[in-house]
């Protein structure tokens, strides 16, 4: 909080900025064509020399959390990756103190692999796919970064999403089809079938719809001093079926007992749905369908699975 | 400590079916409970005697009608309501990061259900003999003189006010719920079939506050000493009814006695409601 001191270098708007942005012509994703926004839409196009990043840190799991202010060069259709690997290169703050490099997790580069998600000005999206232009229409002071907050921080903006695995393991989220013997072809999908489930296919994992669920609430599981690898491991997975699967996991249920070989593990994956920690913690906010960056339909997937879950305990409770 | 965390290990362990429960009784019978209770009481508009009416059929139930309250209102209120305070500590609300329509309803639902918690209590208190050793603003219903205690209860400007607060809140409360409910069902799935549900629900609470406020509008309305008159007359006639039938006169001639009592009643009246008051 106290690091935002120095604002009088925040950005100095020379006048020959706007005429810069006109020649660029690649506006950002503004509104097209409104004449009586003008003023706002020039504030925007007036590009700053320097970009001010304001950073949640901490050094270790242990650690507490402090914030640091960096700074870097301005230049049009940044990313936020960009930002961050230059950020760690140059380990230094707005002040010119060194520090260590700030650690972030990235790996595709194109909103496919989820790794890169954190907090980007309180929202959660992932680095890689936030444009800075983008941002400094939301605020054009400064680009607020932070972990996100329901999974353990490892070491400032690089979170440890296992629980999210765990999740995956808890409801079988596969098909199976290894065995001792060739099981010949697979049955064949209808291509209705196909587009019911092709949009619930292309979760990433990333975390953004836990992040923003009300009911699913932070599990960090502390290292005890010595403690062994798997023995800590065990006591995170007992934790974490502890948990409220989330809105991701109940989504790959639907997922997978759509598909003509998944349903005969169908029952499991509802028993899992219902035990503890499953949908019923829901409490139908839909944050969850509303930040989800791959457009996953996951309030339909709650209600599918919710309706599915309660025909089978209905079932099962009278034996059939 | 050991003990309540051992309940509380139960209520994980069993999450699932106490959420259907708690989902179930909020529609059955305490929703449908709220609606037909709402109605009765704006049957006061049609006339004191027709809101009196309906009160002595619920109270013919004699000695069972405690039983049925317990069975039917209490309890599942009880349930719904411990449970429902539960569900909210089990999440946090997050409307300063998410402005989503949907996430204000989602911390709406949880505000209304403990302004109902606390309406309740009082509510049941202020009405239900239950609350009488409370003092005398408690405990204020008289099923002899239905409307005319209830039109007492509402003296006081602050009483309307938290009466206002608590059927807003209990309104808006199962309008949302029945839309969650369908959803906690599965009996609207698609964005476009919940957007439907949604304006239904919407309707639905509409209507749901026309009766409510009526309900309201009736029994701040209450022309207490004109209305006491004419209770105390019905009940002279219902006595005289039931002498009548004693003596196998004919009951068709009753309503000719009613007329006459009633202008002793309202000599009466003058006295009653001090008489009450002392
Ligand atoms: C006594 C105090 C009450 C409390 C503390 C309370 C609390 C709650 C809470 C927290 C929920 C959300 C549950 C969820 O998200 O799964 C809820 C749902 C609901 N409540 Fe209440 N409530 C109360 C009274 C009432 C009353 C008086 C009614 C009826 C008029 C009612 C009807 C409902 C309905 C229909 C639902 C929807 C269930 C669902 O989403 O599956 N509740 N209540
Ligand atoms: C204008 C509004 C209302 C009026 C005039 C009113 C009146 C009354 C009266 C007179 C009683 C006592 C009944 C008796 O002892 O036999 C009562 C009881 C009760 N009321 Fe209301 N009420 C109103 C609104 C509500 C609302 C919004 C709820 C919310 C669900 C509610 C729930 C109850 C319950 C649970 C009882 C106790 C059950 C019982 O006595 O059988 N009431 N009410
Ligand atoms: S459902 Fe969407 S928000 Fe949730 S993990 Fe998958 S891709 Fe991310
Ligand atoms: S709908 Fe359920 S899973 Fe999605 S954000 Fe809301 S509470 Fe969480
Ligand atoms: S790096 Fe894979 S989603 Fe951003």
């Amino acid at each position: 909080m106290s690091e935002s001191t120095d604002q009088s270098n925040g950005k100095s708007p020379g006048s020959s900025q706007p005429k810069d942005t006109n020649k660029e012509g690649i506006p950002p994703k503004s509104p097209h064509g409104q004449g009586d926004h003008g003023d706002v839409s020039n504030k925007v196009k007036e590009k700053p020399k320097s970009l001010y990043i304001r950073i949640l840190r901490q050094d270790s799991p242990e650690d507490a959390s402090y914030w640091e202010r960096h700074t870097i060069t301005y230049e049009p259709e940044l990313n936020m990756t960009t930002v961050l690997q230059r950020v760690a290169a140059q380990a230094k703050t707005a002040d010119g103190k060194d520090v260590t490099p700030v650690a972030y997790d990235v790996n595709c580069l194109e909103e496919i692999c989820g790794s890169c998600t954190m907090l980007i000005n309180g929202r959660v999206r992932q680095a890689c796919s936030t444009l800075v232009d983008n941002l400094l229409q939301e605020n054009a002071e400064e680009i607020v970064l932070e972990p996100m907050s329901k999974f353990p921080v490892i070491r400032d903006l690089f979170v440890d999403r296992s629980r999210m695995f765990h999740a995956l393991k808890k409801i079988q989220g596969w098909i199976n089809v290894d065995g001792y013997w060739d099981a010949g072809e697979g049955p064949k999908q209808s291509p209705a079938e196909q587009q019911d489930r092709y949009p619930l296919s292309q979760c990433m994992t990333c975390g953004c719809c836990l992040e923003a669920c009300p009911q699913y609430t932070k599990i960090e599981v502390e290292r005890g001093e010595g403690e062994s690898d798997e023995a800590y491991e065990d006591r995170c997975r007992e934790a974490y079926s502890k948990g409220f699967l989330g809105a991701a996991a109940i989504s790959q249920v639907v997922l997978f007992n759509l598909h003509p070989t998944g349903k005969m593990r169908a029952g499991e994956r509802l028993d899992a749905l219902s035990s503890e920690g499953g949908l019923q913690v829901c409490g139908n906010a839909q944050n969850c369908v509303s930040v989800c960056p791959k457009s996953i339909p996951l309030t339909t997937s709650i209600g599918r699975a919710g309706r599915a879950t309660t025909v089978h305990a209905i079932k099962r409770f009278f034996g059939f | 400590m050991e003990k309540n965390a051992s309940l509380m290990s139960f209520y994980y362990r069993h999450e699932f079916l106490i959420r259907r429960l708690h989902s179930l009784l909020g529609l059955i019978p305490i929703g449908a409970y709220m609606m037909v209770h709402l109605t009765t009481n704006a049957s006061i508009l049609a006339g004191s005697e027709i809101f009196q009416k309906n009160v002595d059929t619920i109270h013919s139930l004699g000695p069972a009608l405690p039983l049925v309250e317990w069975a039917f209102i209490f309890t599942p209120i009880l349930f719904h309501g411990i449970i429902g305070v539960l569900i909210c500590f089990g999440g946090k609300s997050n409307l300063s990061s998410y402005h989503y329509v949907n996430n204000y309803r989602y911390t709406a639902q949880r505000v209304t259900g403990i302004i109902a918690f606390l309406f309740l209590f009082y509510h049941i208190m202020h009405q239900h003999h239950y609350g009488e050793w409370l003092g005398p603003y408690f405990g204020m219903f008289d099923p002899h003189h239905a409307t005319s205690s209830v039109g007492e209860s509402f003296a006081f400007w602050w009483v309307k006010v938290i009466y206002l607060i608590g059927i807003t809140a209990s309104i808006y409360h199962l309008a949302n719920g029945i839309w969650t409910a369908g959803i906690t069902w599965g009996l609207w799935v698609t964005p476009k079939a919940q957007q439907r549900a949604d304006l239904i629900c919407f309707g639905l609470g509409i209507i749901f506050l026309g009766i409510g406020l009526a309900a309201f509008y009736a029994a701040s309305t209450v022309d207490i000493q004109q209305v006491r008159a004419e209770e105390d007359a019905g009940h002279d006639a219902e006595v005289l009814l039931k002498e009548g039938e004693d003596e196998r006169l004919d009951p068709t001639e009753v309503p000719a006695e009613e007329d006459s009592s009633s202008a002793e009643a309202e000599e009466a009246s003058t006295e009653e409601p001090t008489s009450e008051a002392s």
